[in-house]
């Protein structure tokens, strides 16, 4: 079943790329992810949360002289990614239906061969798996950014190229690395399977360099700062569509990365690092909020936003405390369902100004389009995490976790609060109100262009009002991630509180 | 139906009217929307009152029901659920709510007519009572919390309303943003009584707060201190009050909104339903009363001074919720909440009127250019006088026994409360003063020509080009405002109905809490406040003297605002000449814009600045970046002769990584 909605995507596309029509392309890649997020929705409804473990298993061997197997499972923290994904996949592969495309056949089968690696990273419970699919992931992307993206494409790409294939590298090295270590550390053959490392983990020291491999290919993904070179230009460049999954979706995929791979199989390095992760956590927020706040490319706002967002998640991780754990797993589906009709919104926008997409040649939009401008204002509302949103119940537990743990971060890292309301409010009035711009031609959304918008605002509204329906699954599977890192950092207070009063 | 059910009622209306307004907000004929949206408060202020009936027909000590629908969040110790807690203090305060705000409906529907907005205005107005009524209603810290910051964003909504105004969206994103300051507050306050407390039930956590914290310890000081920063941001008090002047880019009627009956009394409510935390934090009780005296104070000097009248009416708001705030704040809980109720009517009432002047002046508000209206807008007149005594504190006008309930109370507590009591009548002195500075000046002396046009010819001046009297900026005539059609206030009937029936309770509202006679609302939120350790109880002296007391001071204010703007023409002037300093201050509203400008809002904009100008060019672009390309330009140079795509490039260099890592483990065996 999991093989299924994994590769359904791409070959329903590749199915629209042989038949002669020129919208068949679009319409099968649609219809394949839109068969995914069925599946995805049959998963949820059976899903109860109420038991741990991994559902739905495949597990066949792949390679067998090197053990690694092709096996897949979904538990609590990956379901509602997946589902995440598949939704905000179909409707961005919807909203570029719509439009021509040069090269339509390539251009959508590489959208939906992104869609399948992104599933299978999620899905994926074998670690050479998840590396072969986080690759495989990143390939259609260079692609859609070399080849369909805006003029400075080519530099863009060779930055995000660069960057991410670094972080590939390095990835591949740890994973390789880890599994060898354990092999030699335990006796057993070679394996690659995630329940095998984190059963038998390292010593301290070897876990701590791979730890740092991993978490250098992760916090590029996201990105973090200050590791976040690639991310100007690639957003700058990359088609609209394809932009509002790159950021909505794949930036998760480092943040599930830590708590699927990470935290279970290196527990004292994670711990040993905590708070130089924590730390980056917080210059990503603050430096994330401020380039927000002074940008005035409407994309970079919300690229940038996203860098303080991603920080937030990132917090949540590691302040080893399950509200935290909890709250980031929610931020992360926030985070998707909000940033993806953003950017949708800011292509819409920036046809209404004339192409411009700098927010002193806008202003004005919402006069003749209140329509475009209420969505743009429930988005931003949610982007800031107002209270209400499914945000502000994310970020809620996430600085509650923290609180529990380091309160001196958590308290500081409110002030990424503030700033968020300043450029989320910002962007939407400098668009949206204020005198008209020089080239604006306003004018409502289309039902085309609503089509793909109304959903992520019923995702929205949905996950603001009963984000339980997330936490309740997700609780068990959740809190296991962190289980080893909550019982060292208790230890060592327990132990730190022993010695303070010998 | 029980009390509770009412209760989910009472929001359901509001949202309702919202809902209905957006979706069909380009079907709705004509005035429909506006009567939409009032017919929603209407039917939300007929269930609070039946709520108020079942709550009286049970026990005293029964009057506290809670209902859970939902979990919003129940997970890893966090029980954040959709509950409503319905007990006397709520009650009172979706009746004030939801009773005032169908007036200030009502008023719009007549008011706004004209306005490209219409539609859009009532969605939003009925958005604003809705999170209002959801502020207090919550029976759960994170509801507490969303009602809080739904008020927020409607207050910045509204405040920029007429968003083509840079001044009106300058002042809603400086609401918004010190609005959201508070929010930070209150949701660090919640998470240092959770601390302990371990629930965001509200009643649950009233309950256990007298065993699991220690009177005065470090998590519930700072817990009440954080509260407090959310109740000041939203209740205007010095130093997070300067959004609340600014907030007058709003229509009229949203300035009646927020400073009547929703959005500053959030702050007052909050310190009253929050009492069992509060007396438990002497600290952050202090810390509020004093905030409260200093806020009564300050704020009445700039109103002094000021010169547009709805500034002028402004800084009069946040003087009065300064009483309220000390009032709840040393523990007189129900005369602060009886001063909020009589405030909102007298408030509402003043706003309407003002409303009224400044439709005559074609959108201008400076009192410098008003005078002679008291032929042109004869009701009006009488609506500004009896709101103006009653906020003047003159008897038997509401304000007088509100007032007075609040400082004898606080005179009771002797000791150091004796210079709030004192802080409370020199306020006292200063209302009355700069009430009828504001009225003398507006609607005596000669017509002025805006006036003379309504008198001569019978209707309103109208600018042939409309400029923003805030920076001169020429109108966009595409706002509705100040419209052709843009109606005399005192002869729409809609809004005659809701001047007069305001002017009507700022006379009578005080017949609930007479002191020594009526003393109704004392009774009805009794059970809320019965768990109070504080039982204050003024002597027969004290009440009497603060009786007098008041009566005099505020003849005496309005004595002397005859006397120098009336009697003597000349002397104001000469007075602010000789006091320079002093006028200065005022007039520069004590510099807590450019306190805030200094500390605050510079050196983000500096950092901002910084890391775009100068990190992110230099360091991430030139350093990680520059070079980086640099080595690999030189690379994919050679690969691109090799006549390679990215895959193979890809390819190619995950083939010299794999080699890598074997070639560092043969090393290392």
């Amino acid at each position: 079943m999991l093989s299924i909605l994994i590769w359904l995507p791409a070959a329903a596309a590749l199915v629209g790329a042989l038949i002669p029509h020129r919208r068949a392309p679009g319409l099968l890649a649609l219809g394949g992810a839109l068969g995914s997020l069925g599946i995805t929705i049959a998963l949820i409804a059976g899903y109860s949360g109420q038991r741990t473990g991994l559902t739905h298993v495949t597990n066949v061997v792949w390679i067998r002289s090197l053990g690694i197997h092709y096996s897949l499972g979904v538990d609590g923290l990956n379901l509602f990614l997946v589902a995440m994904t598949t939704f905000a996949f179909a409707l961005a592969i919807g909203a570029a239906s719509i439009r021509d495309w040069p090269r339509p056949r390539v251009f959508f089968a590489l959208f939906a061969l992104a869609e399948s690696a992104v599933l299978g990273t999620f899905l994926a419970q074998d670690l050479a798996l998840f590396v072969a699919f986080f690759d495989l992931m990143l390939i259609p992307f260079y692609l859609l950014l070399g080849v369909w993206g805006g003029p400075n494409r080519i530099a863009a790409t060779l930055k995000l190229v660069i960057y991410t294939f670094a972080g590939s590298l390095l990835m591949l090295a740890a994973a390789i690395a880890l599994a060898v270590l354990t092999s030699e550390h335990t006796g057993h053959p070679l394996s690659f399977a995630l329940s095998t490392l984190a059963a038998s983990p390292l010593h301290k020291g070897p876990q701590e360099w791979i730890f740092l491999l991993f978490a250098a290919a992760f916090l590029v993904k996201m990105p973090a700062f200050p590791l976040h070179g690639w991310m100007p230009d690639a957003y700058r460049e990359m088609p609209i569509e394809v932009l509002a999954v790159f950021s909505g979706v794949l930036s998760k995929v480092g943040a599930y990365g830590f708590l699927r791979i990470v935290l279970p199989i290196m527990p004292a390095a994670a711990v040993h690092f905590q708070t130089l992760i924590l730390l980056m956590s917080l210059a990503s927020i603050i430096y994330g909020s401020a380039m927000a706040y002074t940008q005035t490319n409407v994309r970079l706002i919300a690229g940038y936003s996203s860098i303080a967002q991603l920080g937030f998640i990132t917090l949540g991780i590691f302040a080893f405390a399950p509200q935290g754990a909890q709250g980031a797993v929610l931020q992360m589906v926030n985070h998707g369902i909000v940033v993806a009709p953003l950017f949708l919104i800011i292509g819409l926008i920036a046809v209404r100004a004339g192409g411009s997409e700098d927010i002193r040649e806008m202003g004005g939009i919402a006069m003749r389009a209140p329509i475009l401008a209420t969505f743009f204002l429930i988005v931003a509302f949610a982007t800031l995490a107002m209270p209400g949103s499914g945000n502000f119940v994310g970020e809620f537990l996430i600085l509650l976790g923290l609180f529990k743990t380091k309160m001196v971060i958590s308290v500081i890292a409110f002030t990424g609060v503030v700033m968020a309301s300043v450029y989320a409010l910002r962007v939407f009035i400098r668009t949206m109100h204020n005198r008209t711009g020089p080239r604006v031609q306003s004018r409502e959304i289309s039902v085309r262009e609503g089509l793909a918008l109304v959903p992520f605002l019923l995702a929205i509204a949905l996950f603001a009002v009963y984000p339980q329906i997330q936490l309740g699954r997700s609780e068990k599977s959740v809190t296991a991630s962190i289980v080893h890192e909550q019982a060292l950092t208790g230890s060592t207070s327990n132990t730190l509180a022993s010695v303070m009063r010998k | 139906m029980s009390a509770t059910t009412d209760a989910w009622l009472v929001l359901a209306m509001p949202l309702a009217g919202m809902l209905i307004i957006a979706l069909g907000f380009k079907k709705l004929p004509g005035r429909s929307a506006g009567w939409i949206g009032t017919v929603a408060i209407a039917a939300s202020f007929i269930f609070a009152l039946d709520a108020l009936i079942k709550l009286q027909a049970l026990a005293p000590s029964h009057r506290e029901l809670s209902s859970t629908l939902w979990s919003i969040a129940n997970t890893v110790g966090v029980n954040a659920n959709a509950t409503l807690l319905v007990d006397p203090l709520s009650v009172f305060m979706i009746c004030v709510v939801a009773g005032v705000s169908m007036l200030i409906h009502l008023y719009s529907v007549s008011y706004l007519k004209g306005d490209e907005g219409y539609a859009r205005f009532f969605a939003y107005l009925n958005f604003f009572v809705f999170s209002m009524l959801l502020l207090v209603l919550a029976g759960n810290f994170v509801l507490l919390i969303v009602g809080w910051a739904f008020v927020g964003a409607a207050s910045y909504l509204l405040i920029s309303f007429w968003y083509r105004r840079t001044t009106a969206t300058r002042a809603g994103i400086k609401a918004f943003v010190i609005n959201v300051v508070g929010d930070v507050g209150l949701v660090l306050g919640t998470f240092f009584i959770f601390r302990s407390s371990h629930t965001l039930d509200l009643l649950a956590t009233f309950h256990a707060a007298p065993h699991v914290f220690a009177k005065g310890s470090g998590n519930i000081t700072a817990g009440c201190l954080l509260l407090l920063v959310g109740a000041f941001a939203k209740s205007a008090q010095i130093p997070l009050h300067t959004w609340l002047p600014d907030a007058m880019e709003g229509p009229t009627p949203v300035s009646a909104l927020i400073h009547a009956a929703t959005m500053v009394t959030a702050g007052v409510y909050l310190i009253a339903r929050m009492h069992p935390l509060f007396q438990l934090a002497p600290a952050a009780e202090t810390v509020g009363a004093i905030g409260g005296a200093v806020t009564l104070l300050v704020a009445g000097t700039i109103g002094l001074a000021a010169v547009d009248i709805k500034r002028v009416i402004a800084y009069s708001t946040m003087s009065q919720i300064g009483y309220m705030i000390m009032g709840v704040s040393v523990g007189a809980y129900s005369a602060g909440l009886f001063h909020l109720m009589t405030h909102a009517f007298f408030k509402a009432l003043l706003f309407m009127g003002a409303g009224s002047l400044i439709g005559a002046m074609g959108g201008n508000q400076s009192l410098d250019r008003m005078s002679g209206f008291r032929r042109a807008l004869p009701f009006t007149f009488a609506c500004f006088i009896i709101g103006g005594l009653a906020l003047s504190a003159v008897p038997p006008f509401s304000g007088f026994f509100s007032k007075d309930d609040i400082l004898a109370q606080i005179g009771s507590r002797g000791g150091w409360y004796w210079a709030l009591y004192v802080a409370g009548y020199l306020g006292a002195l200063l209302t009355s003063l700069y009430t009828f500075r504001m009225i003398f000046r507006a609607f005596l002396g000669d017509p002025c020509p805006e006036a003379s046009e309504l008198i001569e010819h019978g209707h309103l001046f109208h600018p042939a080009q409309p400029t923003n009297p805030a920076n001169g900026e020429v109108e966009d005539t595409e706002v509705g405002f100040p419209g052709p059609d843009h109606v005399i206030a005192e002869r729409a009937r809609a809004m005659q109905l809701a001047m007069g029936l305001l002017a009507l309770l700022a006379v009578l509202g005080g017949v609930v809490g007479i002191p020594k006679t009526t003393t109704w609302l004392e009774k009805f939120l009794a059970p809320t406040f019965a768990n109070s350790t504080l039982h204050l109880n003024p002597s027969n002296t004290l009440v009497y003297v603060g009786l007098v007391l008041g009566t005099v001071i505020g003849l005496l204010g309005i004595a002397i605002a005859w006397f120098v703007w009336v009697a003597r023409p000349g002397l104001a002037p000469a007075v602010a000449k000789r006091l320079r300093f002093l006028d200065r201050l005022f007039e520069n509203k004590w510099y807590f814009d450019e306190l805030i400008d200094a500390v605050v809002v510079r050196p983000a904009a500096w950092f901002g600045r910084f890391a775009q100008g100068t990190f992110e060019r230099l360091f991430v672009n030139g350093t990680l970046i520059g070079g980086t390309t640099a080595v690999v330009r030189a690379g994919s140079a050679a690969v691109r002769s090799a006549e390679s795509g990215f895959v193979r490039y890809y390819a190619a260099l995950l083939v010299v990584g794999l080699t890598a890592v074997g070639l560092y483990f043969l090393i290392q065996s």
